[in-house]
């Protein structure tokens, strides 16, 4: 990665410079030199997220539940919620396009982009007993492909070590109690090349049998760490 | 009675036979099917540990005295003494740009997905349901058993039978993935019924509609744990690997 405090060293390579002039400022005679200054540029990260990111989003799965699923209400194109509208309890559904993450760095290290959970799962309308649900082998994330199934091999998310930021972590997850960036476990993404580089993500849902009827929520946070 | 009338009434016999079987197969249907996702996670076999002795420490040699160059000497003893150090030096550096890192990483965190789901109720859940309990099988080399993995609930009210088979295999020469493999490549992975029976099957990997797991009469139900069994080949890397099983309640 590179460092801001590289930036420290061009001040005090500046610094230096004007140091070993000074004096001949002071004694009014004009002195000249050459200087070799090396700099970094201070690497920059940044990155977005597009839910429901190309036409086709939503569910898929289900057969033998006898109910064909089809997006929730909340979900828009490029935008609103990964809604994967009613689920049936004991099947598994494959949400396509769910999410997109766009990152632009000018690191030449690259980067690595982690999500997790910010609570388990949240459940409401009626609120079970207990009030939430393991997000741990519930919610599964997968690179988007064609060949995608709701039975193809996907990696659970987890629900996150750090401090939900707002309600349910509505505005993300405060690391800086668990060493400032999320566990190893948690990266879905990781990229030795700088750029403005995209990953599209499909999620799958597997509800077992002691899944509550409710509605359940949850916040995805992905965060981009430099390398 | 004539040669060609025997003829025509064998088969008129041979017809009507395949008729009633014919009946018979369209009078069994699947009510529903249920998917178990299991994951089998390959560790490597712990290696021995041998506890040895704890042996008191020797005694410390004493330290040699060591030359060290007398400018390293005079840094070490006054970091901040003369002569002044210069970023720049000719074509050299006396400091080094490079030479102070910290680190800081760069972090960018945009707005949450937001995920949400209705969980609804299985209308079919009444006939047949799985009650997950250990859904990822950790696995070193050898062979390792799972005692109730999951349960299968299964009930009708006329006479019905369970039936399941490794979803996504089929009988080909294709050798298939592990742990279910293809058929005749024979799966890794077993099960059995205790409370039916102690033997151990190999999952069908054929295809459907696969191998009968249990029957059940009219009205009867029955909960069952279902035991696995996983073998992992020395020859088969450490990782993670799918296995689902498909159970098809078949009603009549």
């Amino acid at each position: 990665m590179e460092r801001i405090v590289r930036m420290r060293t061009l001040t005090a390579a500046a610094t230096a410079l004007l140091l070993t002039t000074a004096p001949a400022f002071a004694g009014g005679t004009p002195s000249t030199g050459s200087a070799q200054l090396k700099y970094k540029v201070l690497a920059t990260v940044r990155a977005q997220v597009i839910p429901n990111y190309m036409t086709g989003f939503g569910p898929s799965g289900g057969s033998g539940s006898g109910s064909t699923p089809a997006p929730g209400p909340a979900a828009v194109l490029n935008g609103g919620t990964v809604d994967f509208g009613s689920a049936v309890v004991g099947y598994q559904y494959l949400y396509k396009y769910a999410a997109q993450i766009n990152v632009q760095t000018n690191d030449n290290a690259g980067f690595v982009v982690y999500a997790e959970g910010a609570t388990d799962l949240n459940g409401s309308n009626p609120v079970p007993t207990p009030a939430t649900f393991p997000l741990a082998q519930t919610l599964f994330w997968l690179v988007n492909s064609s060949g995608n199934t709701p039975y193809s091999s996907a990696t659970s998310f987890n629900r996150t070590s750090g401090t939900p930021i707002g309600l349910n972590g509505v505005n993300g997850i405060d690391y800086s109690g668990t060493g400032g960036i999320p566990s190893a476990g948690s990266a879905v993404w990781s990229s030795a090349a700088p750029g403005n580089l995209s990953r599209g993500f499909d999620y799958q849902l597997r509800l077992s049998g002691a899944t509550p009827i409710s509605q359940f929520d949850v916040y995805i946070v992905y965060t981009v760490v430099g390398n | 009675m004539k040669r060609t009338n025997q003829l025509a009434l064998l088969a008129l016999g041979t017809m009507a036979a395949l008729a009633v079987f014919s009946q018979a197969d369209a009078l069994q249907s699947s009510k529903t099917y249920k998917t178990v996702y299991l994951t089998v996670v390959i560790t490597p076999s712990p290696a021995p540990v041998v506890m040895h002795r704890a042996v008191p420490p020797a005694e410390v040699a004493p330290v040699r005295g060591v030359a060290v160059a007398p400018g390293i000497a005079r840094l070490v003893a006054d970091p901040f003494g003369g002569p002044l150090q210069v970023a720049s030096s000719g074509s050299a550096w006396d400091v080094v740009p490079s030479g102070l890192m910290i680190a800081q990483a760069v972090t960018a965190q945009p707005t949450p997905v937001p995920v949400r789901f209705i969980a609804k109720p299985d209308p079919n859940a009444m006939y047949l349901h799985v009650i997950p309990h250990t859904s990822m099988l950790y696995a070193g080399y050898g062979t390792t058993p799972f005692a109730c993995a999951y349960e299968v609930f299964t009930y009708y009210p006329t006479t019905h039978s369970l039936v399941d088979w490794a979803y996504g295999t089929t009988n080909t020469t294709a050798t298939g993935t592990y742990p279910m493999m293809n058929y005749p490549t024979t799966s890794y992975l077993s099960w059995a019924v205790p409370d039916l029976a102690a033997t151990f099957h190999t999952f069908a990997n054929s295809g459907t509609p696969g191998e009968k797991t249990w029957s059940g009469t009219a009205g009867q139900s029955q909960q069952h744990c279902v035991d696995l069994k996983i073998v992992v080949p020395n020859s088969q890397p450490p990782g993670s690997y799918p296995a689902i099983v498909q159970y098809t309640l078949v009603v009549s």
